[in-house]
């Protein structure tokens, strides 16, 4: 029996869903290929070996801060390709359009479990997180931002160095984040750090390893040069499992190994345990507005 | 309108994934890494990976399946029963992201979804509900006044309970006394609110639910009644449609008072509304369940409709054209869900690979199956593997066609109920219609289990 006087009907014969391929990821774990969108939706963990995918930043910011809670700064900040180097626009362009994200790093102000917190997440789907004068800027801003206002800092580094694109001008950004970040560090504030996979290169050689308290996301792999180059160089077998976060784990360079699904209540409780000493009850100095016009009018 | 999500596995992913194909509709199965190989993920024409085993990181995960729905271009998801089938905000998420959620408005099952609000609803409306409580019980003593007015025996029902979970018995005002704080303890740590309300208990009262369908327009129609009272635990065993051995003009008050209630909330699409009827003929609202059940096969074989097709038109917006009067069932359907869980063994679900399965057919006949040969019931999700269908002119050619279809049922590799559910159908009880809610568990295991020694 039909009970209705209108028939069901397909508007086009083929359905979109067997056009076109969504993105896909391949696995590092068991090798398979899965929807980005649908792995990301997930936490970026493997729903079949448990294996970590690199995480988008938003979608890191979303499952650490009290939902609602994160306020971005210079989200619009873009790179002038100082050096004119060739390709270096284009590039800059097409990744932004395939990554939803301005630069490689996202830097602004949350709570997590009400503990308010300064953070910066860098995200390596951005060309592979490579830091450039901007996300130098935004790092050095967000920690001045988290000093004036005597607010902890987290980073979660992710980074395949210094953008080579903007040559001596990338470098400049391992002396000025951590130059900046000493000057958080005088005032007595927390600065957590989390390496993810990977952190490399100039990142590791500044602020990656400036942190209070260093965690990792097992089996990033952390160092400055890569294991390839390494073993060129050295021309010998490197140790198993070198340069990943529990071979720095036992030699003492990371305090803990933290599983994705743990981080938030590790940091909150982090925070926690470290607010009321230098960060709580002191009020913010200026209000988030205030200061952002203020470095405004000092930029410009 | 082309492509449908279907948000759940097993059976009724099966189910709904045909009545698509059958449309011209394309489909999206989601699944979680337990169901890899799945039958609806062999069906549909695009299958992914939604989350490991755990329901809640899978079937559960709202951002997951909307992704997957994004990814594919889905333009409706339909949630079938269980997991997120009565969520409200998995409705509005699927409404936000700009899909058509084949099932009712998000506000409707808010409403519904709370057994409180929906009963408070239903008392306001004028609609008759099992003597209770006004509201939520706060303390003991609030309980026992209430318990003395509505009088003993009576349920501690938790609020937020649900499959047969969360309720307690009571026969005087001592067991009262003794299990009230513990029943608020348990649904505190099972639902994470540990508000009960209090409810009369009906002995011996049969569950006859009414299938309603109500488009967005308007139109709203009853489509006979089923029994479910073959329970074990809360859980279906058997159903049938329509009711037996029940007054025609009890049975037409039922259903003109179902279509009521299914306006008086502005009900939209297919639901149920369940109601529990005394030995004496009064009968009392229970709860509506906003979505499709797992029975709906025996209405649809009477009335030789497609529900979850008719489900789709109503969420693609088209108009009821046929009146109720002109909607007339034949005949008489008998569902047996075929569990894999073994009878002799208090009903322990029995998981594990089916190594061959031969299954009934011919006129009248119905196999509604989530498994073929090969494939393996998870012990991590519900034990249903099939339901058996049949229909005949009447019920004893039902109850016959059920039997022999049972008999010729064979699966390898797991124990199942088939045997059991052959010798409900071959008990005078059953045949004359005596049963109620309590039936299987009081009268019928103790029988049955002595028949086995």
């Amino acid at each position: 029996m039909n009970l209705f006087n209108e028939k069901v009907t397909v508007t086009s014969e083929e359905a979109d869903i067997l056009g076109e391929k969504p993105e896909m990821l391949r696995c590092g774990g068991c090798k398979r290929e899965m929807v980005a969108d649908i792995v990301h939706a997930a936490d970026s963990i493997c729903p079949y070996c448990g294996a970590l995918f690199r995480q988008p930043a938003y979608r890191r910011i979303e499952t650490i801060v009290d939902s609602g809670s994160f306020i971005e700064i210079e989200r619009d900040a873009e790179s002038r390709d100082p050096l004119s180097f060739p390709g270096y626009k284009t590039k800059i362009e097409s990744e932004r359009s395939k990554s939803n994200l301005q630069e490689g790093v996202v830097v602004g102000k949350a709570t997590i479990k009400g503990l308010r917190t300064a953070i910066a997440v860098m995200d390596s789907y951005f060309m592979m997180g490579s830091m450039g004068t901007v996300v130098g800027e935004k790092i050095v801003l967000i920690t001045e931002f988290a000093t004036l206002n005597r607010l902890p800092l987290i980073i979660f580094c992710a980074s395949g160095g210094a953008r080579m694109q903007e040559g001596v001008l990338s470098l400049l950004q391992m002396s000025r984040t951590t130059i900046a970040l000493a000057r958080h560090s005088e005032q007595r504030l927390l600065h957590i750090n989390v390496l993810t996979h990977p952190t490399t290169g100039g990142v590791t050689a500044s602020f990656a390893m400036q942190g209070d308290i260093t965690l990792a996301e097992p089996g990033a792999l952390i160092g400055f040069a890569g294991p390839r180059v390494i073993q060129q160089t050295v021309g010998d077998k490197l140790p198993e499992g070198f340069q990943t976060a529990e071979y720095l784990y036992e030699r003492g360079l990371i305090d803990r190994i933290v599983e994705r699904r743990d981080m938030r209540d590790t940091l909150a409780a982090l925070l926690a345990l470290h607010a009321g000493s230098a960060a709580d009850d002191v009020r913010p100095k200026t209000s988030f507005k205030e200061w952002y016009d203020d470095v405004f009018k000092r930029n410009s | 309108m082309n492509t449908v999500l279907v948000a759940n596995r097993g059976e009724i992913a099966v189910r709904i994934i045909r009545t698509c194909r059958k449309l011209g509709l394309k489909t999206v199965a989601v699944f979680s890494e337990n169901d890899e190989h799945g039958m609806p993920a062999r069906l549909a024409d695009v299958s992914v990976c939604i989350g490991p085993r755990q329901a809640e990181k899978s079937y559960l995960n709202i951002d997951s399946i909307l992704a997957a729905a994004k990814a594919f271009k889905a333009d409706m998801v339909h949630p079938g029963v269980g997991f997120l089938s009565e969520n409200d905000a998995f409705a509005e998420a699927c409404a936000e992201a700009g899909l058509r959620f084949i099932g009712p408005d998000p506000e409707t099952m808010r409403l519904l979804g709370d057994k409180q609000t929906a009963r408070k609803t239903m008392i306001e409306n004028g609609f008759p509900v099992v003597p209770g409580s006004e509201g939520t019980v706060g303390s003991l003593k609030d309980a026992l006044a209430i318990a003395r007015e509505i009088g003993f025996p009576v349920m501690i029902k938790a609020a937020k309970g649900g499959g047969g979970k969360g309720i307690r018995v009571v026969g005087d005002a001592a067991a009262l006394e003794k299990e009230f704080a513990l029943v608020r303890r348990e649904a505190e740590l099972a639902f994470g609110d540990g508000s009960v309300y209090l409810e009369a208990y009906l002995p011996e009262a049969r569950h006859i639910e009414v299938q309603i369908l109500a488009d967005m327009h308007g139109n709203a129609i009853h489509l006979g009644t089923r029994e479910c009272s073959l329970q074990r635990k809360n859980q279906k065993l058997l159903e049938e449609a329509p009711a037996a051995n029940v007054d025609p003009a009890i049975l037409d008050a039922i259903q003109q008072t179902a279509v009521d209630i299914a306006r008086c909330v502005g009900y939209k699409n297919a639901g149920t509304i369940e109601f529990l009827l005394a030995p004496d003929g009064r009968f009392f609202f229970m709860e509506m369940n906003a979505r499709i059940q797992v029975e709906h096969p025996v209405t649809e074989s009477i009335y030789g409709l497609d529900l979850v097709k008719a489900q789709i038109q109503v969420a693609m917006g088209h108009h009821m054209a046929v009146p109720q009067e002109q909607i007339v069932a034949h005949g008489h359907a008998i569902e047996c869900r075929i569990n894999a869980e073994d009878p002799a063994e208090n009903f322990r679900p029995s998981p594990g690979v089916i190594k061959s399965m031969t299954l009934p057919g011919g006129s009248g006949v119905r196999i509604d199956a989530g498994y073929a040969a090969g494939d393996e019931i998870s012990p991590f999700y519900d034990s249903m593997v099939l339901k058996l269908i049949c229909t005949g002119d009447d019920r004893d050619e039902a109850i016959r066609l059920c039997s022999g279809a049972l008999s010729e049922l064979s699966i390898e590799g797991i124990s199942h109920n088939a045997a059991f559910a052959r010798a409900m159908l071959a008990d005078p009880d059953f045949q004359s219609g005596r049963v109620h809610t309590r039936w299987i568990e009081q009268v019928f295991i103790p029988r049955y289990l002595r028949g086995q020694q």
